[in-house]
């Protein structure tokens, strides 16, 4: 009997080694060590033998059993080892070619600019107001000390919807709206569209500009310039130096034209700047108290400032776009470079 | 306005400035006056110098060309080839020597002409950019100077600037006032003019009467006669001056009204006496619809509203802006009549503006002259007429001048001059700057610290201050802050940081809505676009077709767009109405340049008239998608139509939004710009809110578009209501959720979105979330359906689910399909 075991269990070894797949290996197990299998019959047979010899014998399959079954599990992995390299070595592919295509989406330079502008000014306590494009006739130009027949009304060449009212030639008229309706002090950004009816390469009929205003008991140029070094230091760079030139609008008192050292050659001279180290950015200026007192302002009380710039010529000075029109033809190739 | 150095060299000595010219105009530029352009005149003419011709010889090898040895009085005799024929041995002539570089950037080399060396060229009249066209050389009378430059000869060796004078600088319109601005600048003193008349006997008033009926709109009025004049050309220097400031010569009279303008700024006009038959000037205002012929024959439509000189019974000239055919100078004008008169600005600008008539006449008006100055211009004119035209100038004189114009008195602080800069002004600085101005500075009071006496140590100092007439746009303190400011210098302002001391207000909500919808739609993959405002009105109706249908898809569109009154052409003549033909348009553009691809989404404003005659914008959400995404793991997938990409798409930004409770429906009418069987109402909380759809085929066909399109337009503020809103979070439950599916067979008439809509509702809250999975027809379906499978998720918060409770909901949906819509499971 003990022969007879030695033999299956050398038959089991042999049988187990020959197995091709963790399946055949799993069923030579069943045949020999499952509940029907050949161990159990033998199992069976111990009942023949006298009963001192049983234990012994009883330990005997105890041990072959428990032989098998690590054979059995070192098989087992073994193979398992071979089923992975093969499904791994199955499934190579080549990741240098593409996926499947996505759209990513994205913002237009102008409103990039715009939410930039509004976000460093915002640090320092300006919030968004908005306005109509079709405006009367007194927030475009009358309330802005700009009155009919006068001649600052050539500066800006106008479209008329009808005698009242006109397509705003500039966002300022945001800055009386604000004026009659919020209290002082105050300071706002008034970013939006506006229309000019002249149209060459350099120029379109309707762009957008941003302004900012200041309302408080004392306001000086100081502290325009300081406000204006600040936001041009994080809108381009912290090296940027500001200058001011005499200018004149109707709605400013004193007023300038506001330059920086141009971004990109730092000041050295480039194509951007015309060689001169510098780019005129916007104009600006201490609220002409005209203003103020159009808006029933007290003007002795209140001083403010107000400047105001364009957000094409920001967008061409920042992304070097080399063609006003292509703000507006909204072709994929230009609006898929923009990865913010 | 442009400037010629060396006639401001009459007022101001500039002279220093005439070789470097740069330092000027940047002196110029930082107080307000800016230089736009610098133009050289000599540097054209550089090496061009006066040559005598000593020898002439016909060429060897040509018979039109000769050889001439020409005299330049520096070094040797040169030999110079020419091929014209008018010169003769012993003329002066114009010598463009080598290295010369002529107007046009032609450059002057030693070469050979047919094997004869030539070392430079005689020039031309237009060679030199004097003349348009001009025959043979240029012969120059004997009397010149050998090897002068010709620049310094025939006086070109001038500089123009041109200046942009902003609109409140109406006082540096002209030589004088710049002169006035540049020796206040530079400290130098300012030449007056004081023109020397010999008066004959003869009397004006004797000839004719004035009377100004209209004195608000015309202030002062003055003139005077000279008879006996003779109308010929103007002289050299003063053609040369004029075409300076790009004005051409006419007549030696109407040249000398055009210079005394660029000389003083006043405009002048002068009338022939002879033509003023009624001995009569009057100056009123025009009756509607009166025809007037201006001097360069155009008719104008005159109104009341329009200022006239007239004599009699005619317009003789368009106040300030323009003379009349019926009275100009002309060449046989024997006696003149001339008007130097102040007009007031608006009246000028409006009429001029209306008539669409700019002169230099009516843009100095409309701008502001100097009531002072009249009388001036008046005699610098008649002065200069008896020079170059001879007669008699008439002794007496009209000045109507009844009520002299207010000179304003601006009552100042010298600390609100630093407080408004933004740096320590002193009180001398100040001083001597408003004189230098030509101001009238009287000192009401120094307010001393109490223990200092030194004046100069001020702490401060109230001012009266009276600024010069002409200086009329100095009117309020504000405006004497500038003009230190600019004339000190603004490099003087320091940069300081206004200290925040208020609590900053929130965005206006509109802007934050916009930024969150823009940043929910290009999360969704779709890239912003901006178009104009406005747009062709023709194109917008093409694209938009009927606009009545888009109102019911909760979408008003105006019929009528806001028309601009003066558009610049007719492709940008409304205001937009729908953001759609600005997306089509963009699409063209796209598939022009073979963008076969593309997903745009416009948040923008579309704009209409309101009853009350007032005009309101809304803003909308539009998208446009085109072309499928396609690629290596798609290439074989079944193309579906392409909205439902864009739907996605617009779930997604829903999504975002928090919007669960949105239905896609079929819209009772369909705009003919979209497909009438692919298209979608949106309903958002009950609220029909925009369309979405696929772009009608016929308007494919008609723009020749290849890839498929598919457009969506929504109300912004339906879609933002009550945005941006706080998300609530459910807990997702600890009890594990049970996966069921079902395929329904659908007739192809009925809309699945119902048919979920009804499944939902009958699930009731155990419900998770109900998706179509699967939709075929074909084998095994009967025509006229289609087999869709939908998959659902059961879970409860409280338990888990036993079979019996998933078994009832299954048949209660089972119930529902065949009650409600007879539909039956696969």
């Amino acid at each position: 009997m003990q022969n007879k075991l030695a033999q299956l269990t050398d038959l089991a070894i042999e049988e187990f080694k020959q197995a091709k797949g963790r399946r055949e290996l799993y069923d030579i197990k069943v045949k020999y060590l499952g509940k029907q299998g050949q161990f159990s019959v033998i199992m069976k047979d111990m009942a023949q033998l006298p009963k001192e010899e049983r234990p012994v014998f009883g330990k005997v399959v105890n041990e072959k059993k428990n032989l098998l079954e690590q054979f059995y599990s070192e098989q087992e992995a073994h193979l398992k080892k071979i089923e992975l390299e093969q499904k791994i070595s199955s499934e190579r592919v080549d990741l240098t070619l593409p996926g499947p295509k996505r759209t990513t989406g994205g913002h237009h330079p102008i409103a990039l600019v715009i939410n930039d502008i509004v976000m460093i000014l915002s640090r320092i306590g300006y919030s968004v107001r908005l306005g109509p494009q079709i405006e009367q006739d007194w927030y475009n130009f009358s309330a802005l000390n700009i009155p009919a027949d006068h001649p600052a009304r050539d500066l800006q060449d106008t479209f008329y919807i009808d005698p009242s009212h006109v397509l705003r030639t500039h966002t300022s008229p945001i800055q009386i709206h604000t004026l009659e309706n919020e209290k002082l002090p105050l300071r706002i950004l008034a970013p939006g569209a506006v229309y000019r009816c002249d149209s060459d390469i350099s120029h379109s009929p309707n762009f957008h500009q941003i302004e900012g205003m200041l309302v408080d008991k004392k306001v000086s140029m100081a502290d325009l310039k300081g406000t204006i070094v600040f936001l041009l230091q994080n809108l381009f760079s912290t090296q940027i130096q500001v200058r001011f030139r005499p200018s004149y609008f109707p709605f400013t008192e004193p007023s300038a034209e506001f330059d920086c050292t141009c971004p990109l050659c730092k000041g050295k001279g480039c194509r951007m700047c015309k060689q001169t180290g510098w780019i005129e950015i916007g104009g600006c200026g201490l609220i002409n108290p005209k203003v103020l007192e159009a808006t029933k302002v007290d003007g002795e009380e209140w001083q403010g400032f107000a400047f105001g710039l364009g957000i094409e010529r920001m967008a061409i000075i920042r992304y070097g776009i080399e063609d006003i029109r292509w703000f507006t033809e909204n072709d994929v190739r230009f609006l898929e470079q923009f990865t913010s | 306005m442009k400037i010629s150095l060396k006639w401001l060299q009459d007022f101001v000595d500039v002279s220093d400035f005439l070789t470097q010219p740069q330092v000027l105009a940047d002196r110029l530029t930082q107080v307000g006056l800016e230089v736009e352009s610098i133009h050289d005149l000599s540097r054209d003419l550089n090496q061009v110098v006066i040559g005598k011709i000593v020898e002439l010889e016909k060429h060897p090898q040509s018979e039109r060309l000769t050889v001439c040895k020409v005299d330049v009085a520096q070094g040797p005799l040169r030999q110079i080839v020419c091929g014209a024929t008018n010169h003769r041995s012993g003329d002066f002539v114009v010598v463009a020597l080598p290295g010369a570089v002529l107007p046009q950037n032609f450059a002057i080399k030693e070469s050979k002409i047919r094997e004869v060396e030539s070392q430079g060229m005689l020039c031309s009249e237009s060679e030199l950019g004097l003349k348009e066209t001009s025959e043979g050389i240029l012969i120059l009378p004997p009397q010149v100077t050998l090897g002068q430059s010709f620049a310094t000869y025939a006086a070109l060796d001038d500089v123009v600037f041109e200046i942009n004078v902003t609109p409140n600088r109406a006082d540096c319109l002209s030589h004088f006032g710049l002169a006035r601005e540049v020796g206040c600048l530079l400290g130098r003193p300012v030449q007056k003019l004081s023109p020397k008349l010999k008066l004959s006997n003869r009397q004006i008033k004797d000839k004719l009467s004035l009377q100004v009926k209209a004195p608000k709109s015309c202030p002062r009025y003055a003139g005077r006669g000279v008879f006996g004049i003779k109308v010929g050309p103007s002289p050299q220097w003063l053609k040369q001056r004029l075409a300076a400031m790009d004005i051409n010569s006419i007549n030696n009279v109407v040249d000398v009204t055009n210079y005394v303008m660029m000389e003083l700024g006043q405009p002048l006009h002068a009338f022939d006496l002879n033509f003023l038959s009624q001995g009569k000037i009057v100056v009123e205002a025009a009756t509607a619809n009166e025809e007037f012929i201006s001097l360069d024959g155009s008719s104008l439509n005159l109104s009341e509203t329009d200022l006239t000189i007239r004599d009699g019974h005619r317009a003789i000239a368009l106040a300030g802006v323009v003379g009349g055919k019926n009275s100009g100078v002309q060449e046989n004008t024997v006696q003149l009549f001339i008007e130097s008169a102040h007009f007031v600005a608006e009246g000028v600008r409006r009429t001029a503006r209306r008539l669409g008539v700019q002169t230099d006449s009516s843009y100095r008006f409309s701008r502001g002259t100097d009531p002072e100055l009249v009388t001036l211009a008046l005699n610098r004119a008649c002065e200069l007429i008896q020079q170059l035209a001879g007669g008699d100038i008439s002794s007496d004189f009209y000045d109507e001048y009844p009520n002299k114009l207010p000179q304003s008195t601006i009552n100042i602080y010298l600390s609100y001059v630093s407080e408004r800069l933004g740096y320590r002004v002193l009180s001398e600085e100040f001083e001597s700057w408003m004189n230098r101005l030509g101001c009238e500075v009287t000192v009401c009071e120094r307010i001393n610290d109490s223990n200092s006496t030194s004046s100069s140590l001020a702490k401060d100092v109230h001012y009266k201050i009276c600024p010069p007439v002409y200086r009329w746009d100095l009117q309020h303190k504000s405006d004497l802050v500038e003009e230190f400011g600019r004339l000190k210098g603004y490099h003087e302002i320091p940069e300081h940081f206004p200290a925040l001391q208020q609590m900053p207000t929130p965005h206006t909500t509109d802007f934050i809505l916009e930024n969150l919808l823009a940043e929910a739609v290009t999360a969704a993959g779709y890239r912003q676009a901006i178009n104009y405002g406005f747009t062709s009105d023709s194109f917008q109706r093409e694209i938009l077709g009927e606009v009545q249908d888009f109102s019911s898809s909760g979408l008003t569109v105006s019929p009528s767009a806001v028309t601009l009154q003066n558009p610049m052409s007719e492709d940008l003549n409304v205001m937009r109405v729908s953001l759609l033909p600005g997306l089509v348009k963009n699409l063209l553009h796209n598939c022009r340049h073979n963008n076969e691809f593309g997903r745009l989404f416009e948040i923008g404003s579309v704009f209409k008239k309101s009853e009350d005659s007032s005009y309101t914008q809304n803003l909308r959400l539009g998208l446009i998608a085109w072309g499928h995404l396609t690629g290596l793991w798609t290439q074989n997938n079944k193309t579906y139509p392409l909205v439902f990409d864009l739907k996605e798409a617009l779930s997604i930004v829903l999504n975002k939004l928090n919007l669960r409770n949105v239905l896609w429906q079929t819209p009772k009418v369909v705009p003919q710009l979209f497909h009438p069987t692919q298209t979608a109402a949106l309903f958002c909380e009950g609220r029909q809110i925009g369309l979405v759809g696929s772009l009608h085929p016929e308007k494919a066909e008609q723009y020749k578009i290849r890839p498929g399109v598919a457009l969506s337009e929504i109300d912004f503020a339906s879609l933002m209501r009550g945005q941006p809103r706080l998300v609530k979070i459910q807990s997702h439950g600890k009890f594990p959720s049970v996966e069921r599916d079902m395929t329904l067979l659908v007739p192809v008439e009925l809309a699945m979105g119902e048919v979920l809509k009804e499944l939902k509702k009958t699930a009731g809250t155990l419900l998770q979330r109900m998706d179509v999975v699967d939709l075929f027809t074909g084998e095994g379906v009967p025509s006229g359906f289609r087999a869709i499978t939908c998959k659902y998720f059961l879970q409860d918060n409280q338990a888990t689910l036993d079979e019996t409770k998933i078994l009832s909901i299954h048949n209660s949906l089972i119930q529902t399909l065949q009650t409600k819509f007879k539909i039956q499971l696969k």
